[in-house]
């Protein structure tokens, strides 16, 4: 019985950190942003708690101009940003899934788009979009796509668009990789088959390679999503949510609340406000996953 | 040597120059790195630098040191990161691929689910939690941010690889007499290079391009790290280029090696992380 408890007490012992830490450093502080949305706490009563002030915080958050335009903007710039990745990563895997010299090295060195930290990459982008003397306006202008320099991050019109662009390039190659691997995975015979069948590229492409792809590029469009809606840190470094809120979104409204406002309150709002759509989200995928392998 | 026909060149000639275009971006920034400030401020922008110097390098690291402290924060908090997390993963990832314990899967999803919040969001309650323990301006607050990030991602990638490994060498390890503890390192763990490897340098890298919780846990320039030195430099270089880009080099460059060494591990890991 002793020998038993012995047993059982040692394979506990192997999640028991990892359960512990993930209790108290992620699981409270998602339950405590629910809790704080609740009340009034600010740098002021941080020692002493805040008090119940039951749904002002979600009447004072909610119904700003600035929660509506966060809201538009996160949800413009996640959907443009992971259509492009997904469209250029499938294209470039396509490319790289051919047989040639070294293409496992150009496979891989395109990751450094992906793996360059954030801050690095945004001051690098903010110098190529730069309005004098960045390289972006100059190929723009002689190629006579643009006839004179855009102010890309100083201008309410496209600041967004020159946040999503960056994002796009770090993505790609993540992408990239991703469809890949789904490519190898799928079964060279039933290609043989269309080309003896006389089906043309497109029909091969729309008949066959995107339904056999279908899970896998669930996977791929759920977890870029969820990557995706993180962004922050290009915004603090390229345009600090400016001009005029014009590239704030949700994540970074919920930093402005939180540590430039010091109302965590209204920030434990926003951050309900991310979980709830998630959750909604993570559902979403739940169910056609479950669909999925019904059929 | 492997004989390629000629179309097979020309794919390779068409992947030089389309990774040429894509990495535009890091040729870039290390080319304004090493270009006078004239040069830099030419209309059309000079792609191929015309004269090379190290000014930027020399002046950021050897006449003003004040970049040193932020490089040695940024090891201490990525080393501390990767092996705290390789400590909590490594351990339960293995439990769960073998030891039916009822809730694993519980946990799984909850792992899955705390890793699609944004770390920005996990920063508030972190923030008042050191606060209140007087653990703001710390290392210890750092990496203890950093590791929130990086171990659903540990977890979930060391789970399945531990499930593919077959069960029955710990159970010969048992008949001679090994225990569960024992069976685990002497068998198990030697087997797990490669894996150790990937969560090690994922976590590394996390913590070394973290900015949020640097921003938000450590107010006190004597524990932050290079990201939140470049920032500062952001402020005070605004548009000179050749040092800001400088100090982005000096920044990427550990980055860059480290993906030199380990590229496979990466690319293992990317893929292995969108697998349930």
């Amino acid at each position: 019985m002793q020998g038993q408890f012995r047993h059982t007490f040692s394979r506990y012992m192997f999640f028991l950190p990892a359960l512990i830490f993930v209790l108290i450093f992620m699981i409270y502080p998602i339950v405590y942003n629910i809790i704080v949305s609740f009340q009034d706490l600010t740098l002021m009563n941080l020692k002493t708690g805040g008090q119940f002030i039951g749904l002002d915080n979600y009447t004072n958050v909610l119904g700003t101009a600035t929660f509506s335009v966060a809201l538009k903007n996160t949800v413009i710039y996640t959907v443009s940003c992971i259509f492009f990745q997904i469209v250029i990563g499938y294209l470039l895997a396509v490319f790289l899934n051919q047989d040639f010299p070294f293409r496992n090295f150009f496979r891989s060195i395109m990751l450094l788009a992906w793996m360059t930290p954030l801050v690095i990459t945004g001051s690098l982008f903010t110098w190529l979009f730069d309005v004098d003397y960045g390289v972006i306006n100059y190929i723009l202008t002689s190629l006579h796509i643009i006839s004179e320099p855009v102010n890309w991050l100083g201008q309410q019109s496209t600041a967004l668009t020159a946040i999503i662009i960056t994002n796009i390039w770090i993505g790609i190659p993540f992408n990239m990789i991703l469809i890949l691997a789904a490519m190898q995975s799928l079964p060279k015979d039933v290609y043989e088959a269309a080309t003896v069948d006389g089906s043309n590229k497109l029909q091969t492409f729309w008949h066959i390679t995107l339904p056999l792809l279908r899970p896998q590029l669930l996977v791929i469009i759920v977890l870029g999503i969820i990557y995706t809606f993180k962004v922050f840190d290009l915004i603090l470094i390229m345009t600090g949510g400016g001009p005029v809120n014009a590239t704030t979104v949700l994540p970074f409204y919920g930093y402005q609340l939180a540590f430039v406002n010091f109302n965590f309150g209204e920030s434990g709002v926003v951050a309900t406000v991310i979980l709830c759509i998630l959750l909604i989200i993570a559902s979403i995928y739940l169910y056609m996953m479950k669909k999925e392998e019904v059929q | 040597m492997r004989q390629y026909s000629l179309k097979q060149y020309m794919l390779l000639l068409g992947a030089i120059i389309i990774t040429m275009i894509f990495l535009f971006p890091i040729y870039w920034m290390i080319t304004t790195s090493i270009k006078p400030m004239s040069d830099i401020f030419t209309s059309p922008p000079m792609i191929i630098p015309g004269t090379i110097q190290f000014d930027a390098y020399i002046n950021n690291l050897i006449k003003d040191q004040s970049l040193l402290p932020y490089i040695r924060n940024s090891f201490v908090i990525a080393l501390g990161t990767s092996l705290f997390t390789l400590v909590l993963a490594l351990p339960s990832a293995y439990a769960m691929a073998r030891f039916r314990l009822p809730y694993a899967n519980a946990f799984l999803l909850i792992l899955l689910v705390t890793q699609m919040i944004p770390g920005i969001m996990m920063a508030m309650p972190l923030y008042v939690m050191f606060s209140n323990f007087g653990l703001v301006n710390s290392y210890t607050a750092l990496i203890v941010g950093n590791t929130t990030t990086a171990l659903p991602f540990a977890i979930v990638i060391m789970r399945p690889f531990f499930l593919s490994i077959p069960k029955g060498l710990e159970e010969a390890a048992v008949i001679d007499g090994c225990n569960t503890f024992t069976a685990f390192t002497r068998i198990i763990l030697p087997l797990t290079k490669p894996i150790i490897l990937t969560v090690l340098t994922f976590s590394f890298l996390f913590a070394w391009g973290d900015l949020i919780f640097a921003l938000t846990l450590a107010t006190d320039e004597n524990v932050r790290p290079l990201t939140m030195g470049i920032t500062r430099f952001i402020g005070q270089y605004g548009t000179q280029w050749d040092n800001l880009m400088a100090v982005a080099t000096i920044a990427a460059a550990p980055i860059i090696i480290i993906f030199l060494v380990f590229q496979k591990h990466i690319v293992s890991g990317i893929t292995a992380g969108s697998e349930k």
